[in-house]
Parts: C-alpha cells; structure tokens; sequence
C-alpha cells in the first residue's frame, strides 16, 4: 500500500515540529546518537530539550526555533507507512507552507491550547478548504500548561468547532495533546487520561489514502512526442481513468482523435493502463498531437472556452488587480492571460466573499481571467491537472489556482480592453505579445495536388491554438486583387509577385500566412521567398499528376485533355518541381488529416524560433 | 523479457519520477545527470531508461575524484559497456584549492562540488538530474523537486520557489542551472524493494561480508562500513525496517559538525 500523506498545519509556535519530532522519538525512530545531538544543539542554544530539531535542521531555524521551510519524515508503524508534511506557519511563509500541502491524502490541524483560534489558524483553514479538504484532524496542543486541561480543552475544542463548520470544515477529531511530554501522541497520557478518543497517532491511521480514481473519466496530459524509428510516441501520466488499446482517444482542445495502438510501459507492451501511470502510446493514426494535449475519451471531454473563473491563492509580492497580465500553466500548457476583474476575496474570520479591487498575498479570491487561445479544462474533476494551475510573473509563480468554471466569451470590459490594447501595440514588440512570429509558408504544387484544403485545414488548427493565422488562396485572389490577370507565363509572375508582396506584408504585422498557389516556375518562387525576406518557407506540396488528375476537385483537368484549357499546369503548362523545399508533404499516400498535422508541427516548430 | 507485476505503491513511485523527468526533458534546454554509481542514481539511471523508451537523451556525469572503491569503478565500466551510457568522466580538482575552513572529512566530499561547477561552466548544462532523497538526510528533506541554483551553484534554502502540486519551477536565469530531484519521494526502503523486483545491478559493496557492508557509497577514505549480515536484498530490506542508525552513518563529513552537510549543500553539494 503507498505511504499516507499527512500535511501539519497551524500557526506559528502552535508545536507542529515538536509533535513530530516528539512522535518519532516515542514510536522508537530517533537514534541514540540523534538524541544526543538534539540536546547538544537544544544546550548550545540555552533551551531544554527541543524536539523539533529533528525536522528543524537549518542552523537558522535552530537559532530562531522556528521552522522556515517544509521538511517531510517518514513513519512506519506496524499498521500503516506514514509521510508527514511539516509546514511553516509565518504568513510571510506561505509559498513554503503550500508547497507541501499540495500533494497530501490529510492534513491536521494544530491549536495551541494558549492561544486557541488565531487569525492566522483562520487563514491557514482557508487554504485547506481552498485545496479542497472538506474535512481535517484536529490536535490541541500544551495543555500541560494548564492546572485544568480537560476543562480548558473543552472550550478550545468548542471554539475550533465552530469556526471550522463556518468554513464547511468538518472536523475529524478534536485530540488533546501535550507535545513535550508525549501526552496522547503514540499513547496516553498523564495531561490526558480523562481522555476516552483515540490517540493521535491512531486517528492519522485510520485515514484513507486518496489515489487517481481509475473509475472516473479519462485524462492524461500530454508531456511529449518522442519519435523512435518511424514511431512516434505520445508520452504523459494519466491522471484519472483507464486507457484500453483499441480506444478511441481525442485531443483537446483541438479535438483531433484517433485510435491507441500500443500502450506501452517501456519495455513491456500492456493491454490497459489507469489512473497514475506513466505511458508512451503509439496512434493507429498520424494526427497532430504536441505537449499540453490533454487526451480524453471522445464522450467525457472536458470545457473549453476563453474565459476562465478560477479562485486564485495568491504568493506574488505584488497585488494583482484587473488588467494585469500573466503566464498561466494549466496541465502542460503555458500560455497568456489577463485578469478581466477580481470578483471577491474570501475573508478568513467567516470564510465568505467580498468586492475587492486587488489581490494581496496570503489572499483566497475569485477571478475572471481571459485567454486568447481556447483553453480546455476541468472545473469538476479534482483529480484532472488541468483543474487547477498556477500563474507566473516574470518567471516567478506568484498564485496557485483552481477552475471553477468557463465561458465561450469574455464578459464585459474586460474583452474591449484587451482588444484595445492589442490595436496599440508597435511593431517589434508583437511577435513577443503573439507568442510567435509572422511568417510565410508557400505551398506550390499541382491543381488538385491538396494545397487550398490543407492550408485551410491548418488555418483552423493553429487558429483554434490562438495563432494569428490567414490563409491567401490563388483562386480567391484571382478574384479580387489578381482580376485582371490570365494565365500567360507573365501574368504568372506578376500573380505570384503580387501574393508575395502581399503575404510579406501580412508577415511583418506578426501574422502566420498560408498561399496556396500553383506558382509553377521556380524563379517566381525564388523572388517571392526574397520579397518576404527570411520569413519564408516552401512546402511542395507533392502529388503524381495522375493521382491529381484523378482527383480533379474543379473538372480542370477533364477540361483541359479535352482541349478546352489552354495553359493548363501539368498538362499543357510545366511545373518545375521544387529542388530544395524546406518541406515536402506527400498527399498522394497520406490522409489530409495525416498532411495538415505534418505542416502545422512544421509551422509550429519555425515561428517559436526566436529571430 | 516480462517482469512479474510491479507492487502498487513501487509503481506509483517509478511513474511519479518518469513524470518529473519528462518534465525536465520536456522544459529545460541541455540537461545531464549525475551518476554517482550507487544504488540510488543506478535505479534512478533505470527510470531514465524507461521514461524514454529504452534511451538515454542526456549526458551521464561521473565526478570522479579518483578515490571511489575499485569495485565501483569495476561495476561503472560493465554497465557503460553493455547500456551504451553516454557517459562524462569528470576528474575533481584535488583538495588544495578547497575551503579550508571545512572540516577534514567534509573538505574531501568538496571536491565534487568544485568539479561540479567546473563541469557546469565548461559545459553550460541548465539542468542537473540527481537522486538524492529527503528521507536520507533533514537537509534533504527540505529540497524541492525542482531546485533553482545561482550562477555560481549555490543554493538559497530561505528562498525557495512554491511548488504546487506537479508544477516545477524550471525558469533559469542565464549562467545558473536547475536541480532535478526525480527520487525525492523515495526512501532507502522503496529503492531496495524496486532494485530487487526490477533486477537492477548494483555495486555488491552493499550487501554484507564477514559481517559488514556499506550502506551508503562514498569515496573510499572517508567512508565506513557497517555491521550488518544482509548478505541479500531482502535481508537488506528486513534490516531496515528494524534499524534506528541513520542511512549516512558511514559518511564521516555528515557528522564532523553541527551545521557540515548544510554549508556543503548551500555551496553546491549534492
């Protein structure tokens, strides 16, 4: 059975350390010459014996008898492995205290019978609620202090009741404790022997373990593509549910699906897979799949949207108040979004909302928050990583956040802004604000060889990616911009000239351009690719004029055997094929899905170079 | 080759560590590990082998100070052999131009960290994978899975980033690296049982001769056997369940002061 995780919370001096550094020594774990160097230390430092030092190991934490940064020890009893958590209780430690809290199946909560429920014990109950516990053990600390200790008991016991209900809490067990003498640790003791519960220790026994649930829907995300021989393999851990080989998977949020092939734990293929396993599965189908995907089963699919209502915990030394912009990671996607408007923060002493301009540290608070690109997430399934998130601002993660729900578009002002915001932006700095550059793929190759259904098929996918993206089709501009130009050798030129002014131009506005022209002579192409400077790339693509001819998608070639087209490419015009394109996509054999998936990895690949 | 079905919690700790080295893979630019050729960096050099298909995508640094135990050089070149390990070979600085405010003991260990940070001005590596443990040391058990480090290799324990649930802090300031810990969640316990269900290799100074073996690795003049019959894995692991005597008993720089193992790792120890 895996280790149960338990977190120790509470304020500062409450005596989360002393008791588990006073229950290792009493369960037998602490080695004699431990103790020795724990009361060297405790005397050096003109104090009596100091348990905490077990877990306090930082000369500083030593000096100031505090614990700065979260430690975990293990236990072993005869029942149950045991991980404890011990978490610093300064509200300026905050980033340390929920850094190991994050990752536990419980978490206990510690009082000190002195100073009972504090406003920081309040703030601290707010984040486990915020984590999602809906219930917590509670242990009363030094009563030895007190000539009545049951009675005094009583009244902390009455008092931590009552705050934790308010903020829906429900306490576990309320266990008196004496941490320096021992008292109802591992066993009874004097302090508390009109004490009927159970011990503390025996409390955190019973606990459950909370593990990836194999039974709820399917979420993996996906972490890489590794490309083995002629195989690609997508890599990822599944958070919740099982993969079978045979499922049909799909993709979010671009919603590409195919089937599994292999499910493999290297080096051994196996049939299925759950909850906690980390996979490399093989695709029956080259769709385009990359880090961030999160794979599901096509009828259990998570929300997708551009606005995104999340109740943020946040650590950054700068508040954060509507307008501001930030990084997000949610699952293994990063991208960039703006807090449209803080609704409320929560405050600890009730545990209800209110309206607030800007988010402090060591805040519990509801936002919107607006993303260019669709995002997919999980506001009901705690155990999907792409429930939850966290923020980062210049490289430093200053909130941790859960989804609470989305929406297809952004409210109210918050969207004008951005918009308005965008329209203002120079030049140099949009490639940056874009998250890529501007760029222009040329795809030449036959009529009918697949370059207008591609492009479009690309167009919505990077699209959907949160790409500025635009795809200018030969035929389209034939009927505007190119009206006036036939099908000669010159005309050619000029069209090709033209487009490439034009889809140059588009580049240096930041904005990914497809052409999908025949652009039959490679001199033409050659000016083009000068006309868009270095931001240019030709992808032939290729076809046999008999599978083209076969397709023959607007009768042109029926047409032109029959002598009704002059001129036509292929048949009474030449294509010089490409001699060195930067890609070639083969759609005589592949799938257009299979082709589109190709150029858009390729795409994807060239505009996140940095220049 | 088939393997008999992994225990539940030995799977949930390997595909834990697959995740945080994909992760690692997937986020930092030229990563390498370090291979110290105990038990615990040899499991952990399994882990890589499975979380990329049977590949070792990085660099595998050895710090060699020229002082480990010859059957540890002899187990070290068998398994370059026959895995393909691309393996460095890194020669430490002798002990000449070491802090010598140190103690004696913890001087020696120093030398790795001076040959780790040569290393990583030479080679400009923005990720170091290592398989340390919390449960091997209170110091340890304070790390991060990911594990900032400053230009110069030193770590600032006061000034650790959050780390929320599985999101690591991979953000690198120029000429500075990040610590990779893919075992931090493992115990002593956890990499004997997964050495001996997985058949692992490893160094045959751990199990136990004329009474004594070594528990844990080091060089060779500053690193003590202990009394123990465990002459297998399983009575290995039997002994550890009962044992109250500290994993790094046997490494003399842990114990030379209050505050050794602290002031080596804030200078970049492992």
């Amino acid at each position: 059975m895996s280790a149960l995780r338990v977190v120790m919370f509470g304020d500062v001096d409450a005596g989360k350390s002393t008791i588990l550094g006073r229950l290792m020594l009493d369960c037998g774990y602490v080695p004699q010459a431990k103790i020795e160097e724990m009361e060297r230390s405790s005397e050096r430092r003109g104090v009596p014996m100091e348990y905490s030092f077990l877990l306090d190991a930082f000369q500083i934490e030593r000096d100031q008898a505090i614990t700065l940064d979260s430690s975990r020890i293990w236990l072993t009893t005869p029942n149950r492995e045991i991980v404890f958590v011990d978490a610093p209780g300064h509200r300026e430690l905050i980033r340390n205290l929920v850094s190991g809290a994050s990752e536990v199946d419980a978490a206990v909560l510690v009082l000190s019978a002195e100073e009972g429920v504090t406003a920081q014990t309040r703030r601290q109950a707010l984040f486990l609620r915020w984590f999602g516990f809906t219930s917590v053990l509670v242990a009363i600390n030094k009563l030895d202090l007190f000539a009545d200790p049951q009675s005094r008991y009583d009244e902390r016991a009455a008092e931590a009741d009552a705050f934790l209900r308010e903020l829906e809490l429900a306490p576990l067990a309320m266990i008196p404790v004496a941490a320096r003498e021992g008292a109802n640790l591992a066993r009874p003791g004097d302090t508390t022997k009109w004490w009927r519960g159970r011990t503390l220790l025996a409390e955190i026994e019973a606990l459950p373990t909370l593990r990836g649930d194999p039974d709820a829907p399917l979420r993996m995300v996906v972490q890489d593509v590794y490309r083995r021989g002629s195989t690609r393999w997508i890599v990822g851990r599944i958070d919740c549910g099982r993969i079978t080989r045979g499922d049909a998977l799909t993709f979010w949020p671009l919603r590409t699906t195919a089937r599994v092939a292999r499910i493999v734990r290297w080096p051994e293929d196996v049939e299925s897979a759950s909850a906690g396993a980390a996979v490399a599965l093989e695709l029956d189908e080259r769709i385009f799949v990359d880090r961030g995907a999160v794979a599901t089963h096509e009828d259990s699919g998570p929300t997708t949207g551009h606005s995104l209502y999340a109740t943020l915990l946040w650590l950054g030394e700068r508040p954060a108040r509507a307008g501001t912009t930030l990084r997000m990671r949610l699952g293994a996607r990063e991208l960039a979004v703006t807090v449209a408007r803080v609704e409320e923060t929560f405050d600890p002493e009730d545990g209800r909302g209110r309206a607030a301009g800007e988010i402090v540290a060591g805040d519990v608070a509801a936002v919107t928050l607006i993303a260019r690109e669709t995002i997919a997430a999980d506001p009901d399934l705690p155990s999907s990583s792409i429930s939850r998130f966290i923020l980062l601002d210049e490289g430093r993660v200053v909130a941790g956040g859960k989804v609470r729900a989305l929406a297809a578009a952004a409210r109210g002002e918050g969207a004008t802004n951005v918009v308005a915001a965008r329209s203002q932006v120079g030049r140099d700095e949009r490639g940056a604000r874009n998250g890529h550059r501007g760029y222009v793929f040329w795809l030449t190759g036959l009529p009918s060889s697949g370059k207008s259904t591609i492009a479009m098929r690309v167009e919505r996918m990077l699209f959907d990616r949160g790409r500025h993206v635009y795809v200018l089709d030969g035929d389209t501009l034939r009927t505007s911009l190119n009206v006036d130009l036939g099908f000669t050798e010159e005309d050619r030129r000029e069209n090709v000239r033209r487009t490439a002014a034009l889809a140059g131009l588009f580049a240096d506005a930041g904005i990914v351009v497809l052409t999908a022209l025949i652009s039959p002579y490679a001199a033409d192409r050659e000016s083009a690719r000068s006309a868009c400077s270095a931001k240019f790339a030709e992808i032939y693509v290729a076809c046999d004029l008999a599978t083209a001819e076969r397709r023959d998608v607007k009768g042109h070639y029926r047409r032109a055997r029959a002598g009704e087209l002059e001129r036509f490419t292929g048949i009474t015009s030449p294509y010089e094929i490409p001699t060195s394109p930067d890609l070639v996509i083969e759609t005589a054999h592949e799938s257009v899905e299979a082709s589109a998936a190709a150029l858009a990895e390729f795409i994807e690949r060239t505009i996140a170079r940095s220049e | 080759m088939t393997r008999a079905q992994l225990p539940e919690d030995l799977e949930a700790l390997e595909s834990q560590s697959i995740y945080i080295l994909r992760e690692a893979f997937a986020r930092v630019d030229n990563p390498a590990m370090l291979w110290s050729i105990g038990k615990d960096s040899t499991a952990l050099l399994w882990m890589v082998r499975k979380a990329f298909l049977g590949e070792v995508p990085f660099p595998l640094v050895l710090l060699d100070t020229g002082m480990e135990f010859a059957e540890v050089y002899t187990f070290r070149d068998r398994l370059v052999r026959e895995w393909k390990l691309p393996v460095i070979n890194e020669i430490c600085p002798p002990e000449s131009g070491i802090d010598p405010s140190l103690p004696p003991a913890a001087r020696h260990a120093a030398r790795k960290t001076a040959g780790l940070r040569a290393l990583l001005e030479r080679e400009r590596y923005r990720a170091v994978i290592l398989g340390i443990r919390r449960d091997e040391q209170a110091i340890r058990a304070k790390e991060r899975v990911f594990s900032p480090r400053s230009s110069d290799g030193s770590w600032d324990p006061q000034r650790q980033p959050p780390e929320l649930w599985d999101y690591y802090s991979t953000e690198v300031p120029d000429g500075a690296h990040v610590r990779v810990h893919p075992l931090l969640h493992w115990t002593e316990r956890d990499i004997w049982r997964y050495t001996q269900a997985e058949a692992i290799p490893f160094v045959p100074l751990y199990l136990a001769r004329n009474g004594q073996r070594y528990r844990s690795l080091g060089e060779s003049n500053i690193t003590f056997p202990i009394r123990s019959d465990a002459d297998t894995i399983e009575k290995i692991v039997a002994e550890l369940a009962t044992t109250r005597e500290p994993e790094r008993a046997g490494r003399a720089m842990d114990g030379e002061s209050e505050d050794a193992f602290e002031r080596l790792r804030a200078g970049g120890y492992m």
